[in-house]
């Protein structure tokens, strides 16, 4: 066993960083040890490390840009300027361990130190915690400096195959076995007897997707107010856009009359920032939470079942995993945020319904809840910081790619990234043609449920491309909730800059999403009031691709269509188009609307349009009329439709030699599959 | 080579007088003709077994047009075979001496090598959209435009000193300007362009090579009556002793251009591929230069310019940044065929055009 003198402790930005450093410090803590803290100036350290009594030394620090932009010589800047100032500390300080728990925080400390080793100036032993289930981007850099990567996630490992051990994850001592009627005791407001207590919280700022779904969920609740209590943390978050409490409020006195509200305050109590949540959490029969890996691990520790909504659209979406990880394991279910319309702009959003009705189903079913607690206790490993103190005081070194017995991750391939999604979904269509299904592709439901509402929080992207992989997404992923949401895009005709319109741009939702949003309907395949809206304007867009594509999303949904007549005025406009293949979409869609009466007239009169594209679509609408048997009288028909061909300026060639060489090759194939069997 | 033993024999030997006939440009242009359609219509054949053999066919590409997925299976790299018949022939017919001369035919192994490296990428991948990356491409042009811009306004430029940094346009007699800062930035990015937009072009069988005859055939009269002190004075172009060998040259170009054309008309049964239409394009581009008739190309390679640009446009402004098409289709030939164009068609209507358009690059010699 190694003496360990001099520990330092480095990592920060936020308390989720602070926390496990400074657990990990205090069990290596002796009457003799030293302690420093490495941190950035203005950030969570400077509040929580003073206050345990370890000196606080700053270095600079930025975090990983996301792309190349001033933002990057910044960082490098900070990145050289950090590691220069951390050098002179760990000369100073001579540390025999170093504790990196991630944040951009520690990546000087860490580089510094292994150009010491590499000198030949320092034997300090160096251990990174990482906490989420997907590291982030200096993490995995500077995790190849290090003696040891100790992970939280079993799943974590893969991305440190030379160095990685599974310890879990370092608690705060005080969150620790409390009985339910010690916490009863010590609490400062009262619980009445034989409530169901759910404590929903966003993290210690709060979560606004969170409060907001609550204040909405309350309606639902109000019925089961007799058995049920809501304790609701809900975050000091306090900024121009978004004011936690303050929200809050005005949204309670806005949706509920003064005798609701009376009634909601019998079962419902909310505070900005709850200092004992352990006694919270002794008191919960079920969570609602952030995916922090901080709140899983105590939720874990606490045995508490949790349903769990993910912040969308973090780097490597860590929070989703963090809380895919916990569901696979049983311990969890999980809500996603959705993009929907509100107050006209698409933004992240928990249907409050949804919310209140996944709370009640749980709270009724107290097996499921009973086998949820049991499976979230045995989530994490409860003795983390046993382990992670044996392996930095070296009794238990090797060997060092190792799961905690019993943890193993389930073997599940990594999810695909949205392009790549998309790719394999546009060959499955290619391939099934009206037969496919996102199913098909995407067999689990719990994957299908998350790249649903992954693609929609695409759609609130600054850049049209992914906007516009978004929309596409949506439409083959069958994603009919989003439907609202992709009109909204629709009906958005907010104008492109000056410059862009100078040269042929039109609208901030470009034309390209607009075209994809007329060929999403078409796979949402859901006809509402509003898409027969969108339909007609589509038909009158000013992109051309748009115009066509509306004309076929109105035959695909021809006869379902509550009044023809304005669709038949809007396609006989078009046939007039300039563009000869919006008049051609348009001449094919008209056979799948109207009939004998209506119809016929329009698609004979083509037939002295200029071009063959026209005519060849006007003769595929008449035969559309035929078969849907619409048509009576087919002499006018045989008189008329020999002038459509007129001549045509294309043909097909064919090449006599290929057509026998296949012909050849499929009898080989048949003959030689018939010899096998 | 016949140049050469023609020039030193007739002096000596009476009974080789005939060969006086190697001192006249029309004489060896004729000849480096002929050469070159023979040398193409024998070697083309043996060249096209050759590609099937190996697996150098065509790959299918994405772009939607039925027709052409019906041609996979063609063998491309037809382009090698049309420079090597040029080269010999410029061996046979020309004074390889000439520093004009030289330049073109740099111009046009130095991108013809760029389409072979990019061709073999693709046959590698087993894919058209998977060659070399377009940024190396250009890379390695822009090494050759910088060293030919240093070559024409530096030391040891074949131009007259007046001439290097001289920018002509059309129906007007002075330069617009004569500033070799002006100008070698024009001539550099005129290479790429130009270099690339045969390249662009060649999506149709034959689309690519008669007007590119059509071009080389006008810049070639353009080298002959240049490079003649009385036409050129005649005509009030500057004089510009030497050119007049890159008559023979565009002569031998036209002939393999032609004799490719017998085996790459409809249906074809060999494409240039990116060999023979990024060669065409670098040799050109070079012509255009040395000729100071970079303005005019706008008229005479019109076609060529056409294309480039609504392919550009299409791509990097509507495409990629506004989120929408400009045109139906980019390039033009897809344009017309979306519009319901039989390929035959489109390829007749644009030699059509490019033939009006070199007729009328032609009419502006007199018209100054």
């Amino acid at each position: 066993m190694r003496t360990i003198r001099r520990v330092l402790l480095t990592g920060g930005g936020t308390a989720g960083h602070v926390n496990p450093a400074l657990a990990i410090g205090s069990v290596l803590a002796g009457p003799e040890t030293k302690f420093l803290f490495v941190g950035v100036r203005g950030r969570a350290e400077e509040e929580i490390v003073p206050r345990e009594g370890i000196p606080l030394k700053y270095v600079r620090a930025s975090g990983f840009p996301s792309a190349l932009s001033l933002e990057t010589i910044r960082f490098l800047a900070n990145l050289i300027m950090g590691t220069a100032q951390s050098l002179i500390l760990l000369v100073r300080f001579r540390p025999d361990v170093i504790i990196g728990t991630g944040g951009y925080v520690s990546a000087p400390v860490i580089l510094a130190s292994s150009l010491l080793r590499k000198l030949g100036l320092s034997q300090a032993r160096v251990f990174i915690h990482e906490q989420n289930a997907v590291p982030g981007k200096l993490n995995r850099l500077v995790g190849r400096f290090a003696h040891q990567v100790l992970v939280t996630f079993p799943e974590t490992l893969s991305y440190f195959p030379q160095n990685g051990a599974h310890v879990g994850y370092p608690l705060r001592k005080r969150i620790a076995g409390i009985g339910r009627d010690e916490a009863r005791q010590k609490l400062d407001f009262s619980i009445p007897e034989g409530r169901k207590v759910v404590f929903v919280f966003g993290g210690s700022q709060g979560s606004r997707v969170i409060n907001r779904a609550l204040v909405d969920a309350l309606r639902y609740l109000l019925p089961h107010r007799d058995s049920l209590f809501l304790v609701h943390g809900v975050g000091l978050y306090k900024t121009r856009e978004y004011d936690a409490v303050r929200d809050t409020e005005e949204r309670l006195r806005r949706q509920y009359g003064p005798v609701e509200l009376e009634q909601i305050e019998s079962f419902y109590l909310r505070r900005a920032y709850f200092h004992n949540i352990e006694l919270l959490y002794a008191l919960s029969d079920l969570v609602v939470a952030r995916a922090g890996a901080g709140s899983l691990n105590e939720i874990s520790a606490m045995g508490l079942p949790a349903l769990i909504i993910p912040k969308s659209k973090l780097p490597g979406d860590h929070q989703v995993m963090n809380a895919r990880a916990m569901e696979r394991a049983g311990a969890a279910e999980i809500l996603y945020e959705q993009i929907a319309p509100v107050n006209g702009k698409l933004d992240e959003f928990i249907d409050g319904k949804v919310l209140a009705d996944k709370i009640l189903a749980l709270l009724d079913d107290p097996h499921r809840l009973e086998e949820m607690r049991r499976r979230s206790r045995s989530f994490l490993n409860q003795d983390a910081l046993a382990r992670i103190e044996r392996r930095i005081r070296g009794t238990d070194a090797e060997p060092l790619r190792e799961f905690i017995p019993g943890t193993q991750p389930p073997e599940t391939p990594p999810l695909l990234g949205n392009g790549a999604l998309l790719q394999k979904l546009e060959r499955a269509l290619a391939e099934q043609g009206s037969a496919f299904r996102p199913e098909t592709v995407i067999p689990d439901p719990r994957d299908l449920e998350y790249l649903k509402s992954r693609a929609g929080s695409l759609l609130t992207s600054a850049s049209w491309q992914q906007r516009n992989l978004g929309v596409k997404l949506l439409g083959l992923l069958n994603a009919d909730d989003k439907l609202p949401a992709l009109l909204t895009l629709f009906f958005d005709r907010e104008p492109a800059p000056l410059f862009q319109r100078l040269l042929g741009g039109d609208f901030k939702q470009v034309g390209f999403i607009r075209r994809n949003i007329m060929t999403a309907l078409i796979r949402l395949n859901r006809l509402t009031p509003e898409v027969e809206k969108a339909l007609l304007l589509g038909m009158e867009d000013p992109y051309y691709e748009v115009r066509a594509e509306a004309s076929r999303a109105t035959a695909f949904f021809g006869d379902r269509l509550s009044s023809p007549e304005p669709f038949i005025a809007a396609l006989q406009r078009l046939l007039k188009d300039r563009v000869i293949e919006v008049a051609a979409a348009a001449a094919e869609s008209l056979g799948k609307l109207g009939g004998e009466k209506d119809v016929l007239p329009i698609l004979l009169g083509l037939k002295n349009a200029r071009f063959w594209k026209v005519r060849a679509a006007a003769l595929r609408g008449i035969y559309s009329l035929v078969e849907r048997g619409k048509l009576t009288d087919f002499s006018l028909l045989e008189k008329e439709i020999p002038d459509f061909i007129l001549t045509s300026t294309d043909f097909t060639p064919q090449f006599e030699i290929k057509s026998a060489y296949s012909r050849l090759m499929e009898s080989v194939s048949e003959k030689k599959e018939g010899r096998a069997q | 080579m016949i140049y050469f033993l023609g020039r030193y024999l007739h002096p000596h030997f009476d009974s080789f007088s005939f060969l006086r006939l190697v001192d006249y440009i029309s004489a060896r242009s004729i000849g480096a003709a002929l050469t070159a359609i023979l040398l193409t219509l024998y070697f083309t054949p043996i060249f096209i077994r050759y590609l099937h053999r190996r697996g150098f066919v065509d790959q299918a590409r994405a772009t939607g047009i039925a027709s052409a997925s019906d041609k996979a299976g063609t063998p491309v790299m037809g382009g090698a075979v049309m420079i090597g018949c040029i080269l010999v022939s410029c061996l046979l017919w020309c004074n390889l001496a000439n520093p004009f001369l030289l330049a073109v035919l740099i111009g046009m192994v130095w991108f013809g090598v760029i389409g072979l490296c990019d061709d073999i990428a693709k046959m590698r991948a087993r894919s058209g959209d998977r060659g070399m990356s377009e940024s190396k491409k250009l890379l390695l042009q822009a090494v050759f435009a910088a060293g030919l811009a240093l070559f024409i306004v530096g030391p040891f430029s074949p131009l007259p000193a007046s001439q290097a940094g001289a920018f002509y346009v059309p129906f007007l007699k002075a330069p617009l300007f004569n500033s070799i800062w002006f100008y070698s930035p024009i001539l550099f990015f005129f290479v790429l362009v130009v270099g690339n937009s045969v390249n662009i072009t060649d999506g149709l069988d034959g689309l690519a090579i008669v007007p590119s005859v059509f071009v080389v055939g006008v810049l070639g009269v353009f080298g002959y009556l240049l490079g003649n002190a009385i036409w050129a004075r005649y005509l009030n172009y500057p004089y510009l002793p030497g050119t007049g060998e890159l008559a023979v040259f565009c002569s031998a170009f036209a002939g393999a251009g032609i004799g490719f054309l017998w085996f790459n008309a409809y249906p074809a049964q060999v494409f240039m591929g990116d060999t023979g239409s990024l060669a065409i394009g670098g040799c050109m581009a070079v012509l255009s230069i040395v000729l100071k008739q970079e303005a005019l190309f706008l008229i005479l390679g019109g076609l060529f310019v056409a294309e480039a640009a609504s392919s550009q446009i299409q791509d990097k402004i509507g495409i990629r940044w506004l989120g929408r098409r400009i045109f139906l289709r980019a390039p033009l030939h897809h344009q017309m065929q979306h519009n319901g164009l039989a390929e035959t068609k489109v390829v007749i209507r644009l030699w059509i055009s490019a033939g009006i358009l070199a007729l009328a690059a032609l009419a502006t010699l007199k018209l100054r």
